[in-house]
């Protein structure tokens, strides 16, 4: 049972980090927080949903819709983050809380708030060795989103680009000043993060519930995520998964369902008890 | 003595001449409306919520924005349903009792979360909601759970001598009961934020280590604003149960009621004593009035989008501006 508990926990911890990437990326290179992240992701799974029901697509073919479609949402919210001024990160707490607002009365008015989920057949198949078992679904959020990371890692720490995109987190005046393009880099950072949503977005719809309000709980967890982590370290946003899918693995198992929404909470509360400076306390 | 009153006449500006307006309005809207149930039930609602406004911005004007008020509002709703239900305590000692847990909750707030500032402030308390959501949501034996409670009592008649006022039956009497209450609270957020009390959080606000060098205890004022906000915030929960008579776990620690004291906050002034009521008398009517009639579903995008423009716009508020201006 054990092994079946950890399979799970890890595969949803990887999810977890995919789900996380696009907010630590966004929050990294621009210092914007982005609180509309959970509704965002929501957004997808129902644009997946609603291709795969209404116009019976294929599910894989979803995909490239949603991120097409989360592209230019990211691109217009980006438009108006840039605008916000300082102090920036409470600004863009208060904006991006308004925009979630306002995305979830949007996808209330369009999808109405009944519960709904992409049910792909074949993914609720699954494999069974001796004594562990693993299903095709809980098998492709592992494979989708460890191939993504490991993808995003390679962009980071192999290209220009992302060497760029490092450098604007670590250090925006020096990033400028040795003639990084900051503004850019943070178009291309909410691009990406919102490419990654779109991606993330049709598998959310397949494992939970789709429902306007059920992006809350998203987005707190890629809070937690990225502050567990660090700003700017792409391991520890994996590890930062893993822990986090594993605790609510083994707190399902220990304490009930019920109490699984807690854990992100309390391990949020936590981090920042002990780090009160927040993430960059890091900073000497 | 008339003189001096005859002079403030004369400094009244537009905006002052528009207060006492919306005041007697306010003050004889049961007259006005013809009794109309409807009308009185959402404007009670709306001086509700400008009570939750003005307490979180008595936490407001120390700098911090909570994400997380709702927190504080369940434990009030939760604390006075059951302490009336079980116990029979009457409502007025419940409400009073709610109120205290609301500041026993506070405490554990501001001891994990005060030393954070300013955008961790708001992202602990976002987090901080669910702690007693999921603790409250699972005590099956003492809260019944995701079922809610039901037929909590309304409040109870007042006697004095031969004439007596139905508040819980009545809605004109509730309305003026949450009127009073409002009036009440306003009253002493204004006394507060002229006092040296006011002051205080006001230089915590702006230079927190110069109002440290100068004396400020900056941490006992933040954590007493805390408490005073959540023991408020606490009450309008306690009244609300009272007042709706059926609670559930997912509306009181919602994200509505974190959401909306803040968005009523800041758009009607962080920094003013009337900007908060004044934004929740505008904006809920206008929502249940305007916006639910042709929006059924998803009408409350209007607060996402009056934040945002209140953000991007208006920075200091409605009622900040206009006092700017005037």
């Amino acid at each position: 049972m054990w092994t079946t508990v950890i399979v799970s926990g890890i595969s949803l911890g990887s999810f977890y980090t995919l789900i996380a990437l696009g907010f630590a990326l966004i929050y990294g290179v621009t210092r914007n927080f982005n609180l509309a992240h959970g509704e965002l992701l929501v957004l997808a799974g129902y644009v997946a949903y609603w291709l795969w029901k209404s116009w019976a697509w294929p599910f894989w073919l979803t995909f490239p819709a949603a991120m097409v479609v989360l592209l230019l949402t990211g691109l217009i919210l980006q438009r108006i983050f840039s605008r916000l001024k300082e102090p920036l990160e409470l600004n863009s707490i208060v904006f991006s809380f308004g925009a979630a607002i306002l995305i979830q009365n949007g996808m209330l008015l369009c999808f109405t708030g009944d519960y709904r989920l992409i049910r792909v057949p074949a993914l609720h198949q699954g494999l069974r060795f001796q004594n562990f078992y693993i299903s095709y679904g809980q098998f492709t959020l592992l494979f989708l989103s460890l191939l993504v990371i490991g993808l995003l890692y390679l962009i980071m720490q192999r290209t220009y680009l992302g060497k760029a995109l490092r450098a604007t987190i670590q250090d925006k005046d020096a990033a400028a000043m040795a003639g990084i393009n900051v503004a850019a880099m943070g178009t291309i950072a909410f691009s990406l993060g919102a490419v990654l949503i779109g991606l993330a977005g049709p598998l959310y719809g397949c494992i939970h519930y789709l429902y306007p309000s059920a992006g809350h709980e998203v987005t707190l967890l890629a809070i937690t995520i990225t502050i567990f982590a660090g700003v700017g370290r792409m391991r520890g946003v994996l590890l930062a998964g893993w822990i986090l899918g594993l605790s609510e693995s083994f707190a399902v198992i220990f304490l009930g369902a019920s109490w699984r929404e807690m854990v992100s909470a309390v391990m949020l509360l936590t981090l920042l008890v002990l780090k009160p400076r927040g993430i960059l306390g890091n900073k000497p | 003595m008339i003189k001096s009153i005859k002079s403030r006449i004369k400094k009244l500006t537009f905006a002052d001449s528009g207060l006492v307006l919306v005041f007697l309005a306010l003050l004889l809207l049961p007259v006005l409306v013809g009794y109309n149930d409807y009308i009185l039930q959402v404007l009670t609602h709306a001086l509700l919520l400008a009570t939750l406004a003005l307490s979180w911005n008595i936490l407001g004007q120390s700098g911090s924005v909570s994400l997380g008020h709702a927190a504080f509002f369940g434990a009030g709703a939760y604390g006075s349903a059951l302490l009336s239900l079980e116990s029979g305590l009457s409502p007025w000692s419940s409400i009073f009792l709610a109120g205290l847990i609301a500041i026993g909750l506070g405490l554990v707030m501001g001891l994990a979360c005060l030393r954070l500032r300013g955008a961790y402030f708001a992202l602990a308390s976002l987090a901080f909601v669910e702690i007693p959501r999921v603790i409250t949501d699972n005590w099956d034996g003492l809260t019944r759970g995701s079922l809610g409670l039901a037929g909590i009592p309304g409040l109870p008649s007042l006697h004095l001598g031969s004439w007596y006022l139905k508040i819980g039956s009545s809605i004109t009497a509730s309305y003026y009961l949450v009127f009073v209450y409002a009036l009440g609270l306003l009253g002493l957020v204004g006394f507060l934020f002229r006092s040296n009390f006011g002051l205080a959080l006001q230089a915590v606000r702006e230079e927190e280590t110069a109002a440290g060098s100068v004396g400020v205890r900056v941490d006992v004022f933040r954590m007493l604003s805390l408490l005073l906000s959540a023991f408020f915030t606490g009450i309008s929960g306690a009244c609300y149960a009272h007042l709706v008579s059926y609670i559930g776990c997912g509306l009181v620690y919602g994200i509505h009621f974190s959401a909306l004291p803040m968005v009523l906050a800041i758009c009607g002034g962080r920094f003013t004593i009337l900007g908060p009521a004044l934004a929740a008398l505008i904006l809920y009517p206008l929502d249940q009035f305007i916006f639910h009639p042709l929006l059924p579903a998803g009408h409350e995008f209007l607060y996402g989008l009056v934040l945002i423009l209140t953000v991007l716009f208006l920075p200091a508020g409605l009622w900040g501006t206009i006092r700017k201006n005037a």
